[in-house]
């Protein structure tokens, strides 16, 4: 059963799936959107500040996207957007081979949004590697259907 | 005779506040905006131009995270011509964390995106004995002038080491 904005309190919680990055998928990315030595190339990483080959922050950024939306999908929550990202972290990188997964904490939420027939809910979100250590920590203000066809304006 | 790398090259203390950039435009095609979705923001908004017209977006628009991510390749090609094949990045700190990041209007295929960059502020801090931060006003605008996306966000650079003292 669809769970629309109405549905969804302050305080609810959402664990998501696990994600693992492989090296592939950190060096296709790196060369389509952060071609830098630290995220393409083993030996230069080894000395870089990351200590060695690691994952664009915005891949991060982007698989966080994926475990959100993956989550949220399976409970049948219809989400419409993105409104914005107060404020987003990055606290260790991320390498080959790392499984990542998140938690999500509905902090607030508002009646308008950028869309019409759309509400917003504050969402805090870490994003963890296998060592329970976090990677990421951002809150989002997401944009959720009202229980009547969203439209534009 | 070599080139002279200038922004690579540069310490964290030679880089002025107000310095502003213009990294780039990027014209999104169907193909890309479908890729990423399918990978990374699997709404079918992102990913099915068809199924997309039954959404508020009435068609495919781009995952604000492909907008993101374009603004990092613009900026690393913009910097790296300025470097003129200097590889060693030891200077190019990482990205920290980022505020206010927002999305305005939607981007739509066919849509060509220009991003922005100006130094706004350089913290007084020294972050691992080593390093500054440079924090940044980037915005990114359609072809119509119209704002689609900004944020701030502090990038490590390198302090002079006889600053550091």
């Amino acid at each position: 059963m669809t769970r629309y904005w109405h549905d969804i309190q302050p305080g609810e919680r959402f664990e998501t799936g696990q994600l693992t990055i492989s090296k592939r998928d950190i060096l296709e990315f790196a060369a389509a959107f952060d071609p830098q030595p630290y995220h393409l190339d083993s030996d230069a990483a080894a000395t870089s500040i990351f200590g060695g080959l690691c994952a664009s922050g915005w891949q991060v950024a982007a698989l966080m996207m994926r475990l959100l939306t993956d989550a949220l999908s399976a409970q049948a929550v219809p989400v419409v957007g993105l409104n914005s990202v107060p404020a987003m972290r990055w606290k260790m990188p991320v390498f080959a081979d790392d499984t990542l997964s998140a938690q999500i904490i509905v902090t607030g939420r508002e009646v308008v949004s950028r869309l019409k027939g759309a509400g917003s809910l504050d969402l805090d979100v870490v994003i963890f590697n296998q060592h329970r250590k976090p990677v990421i920590e951002l809150s989002t203000r997401l944009m959720v259907a009202m229980d009547e066809p969203a439209h534009a304006d | 005779m070599q080139i002279k790398p200038y922004i690579r090259n540069r310490w964290f203390e030679d880089i002025p506040l107000g310095e502003f950039h213009v990294f780039g435009s990027h014209t999104f095609s169907e193909l890309e905006i479908v890729e990423f979705g399918r990978s990374y923001h699997p709404e079918v908004y992102h990913t099915d131009p068809q199924a997309a017209l039954d959404t508020p977006y009435r068609g495919l628009v781009a995952s604000g995270w492909q907008l993101t991510a374009m603004w990092m390749k613009l900026m690393v090609d913009y910097m790296e011509n300025f470097a003129r094949g200097v590889q060693d990045g030891r200077r190019n700190g990482a990205g920290m964390g980022l505020q206010d990041l927002e999305w305005f209007l939607p981007v739509r295929p066919g849509h060509t995106i220009t991003f922005t960059y100006e130094v706004i502020d350089k913290p007084d801090r020294v972050v691992r004995e080593r390093w500054g931060i440079i924090k940044s006003r980037n915005e990114a605008f359609n072809q119509y002038n119209e704002k689609v996306m900004s944020f701030t966000i502090d990038i490590l650079a390198e302090r002079n080491p006889e600053s550091v003292k």
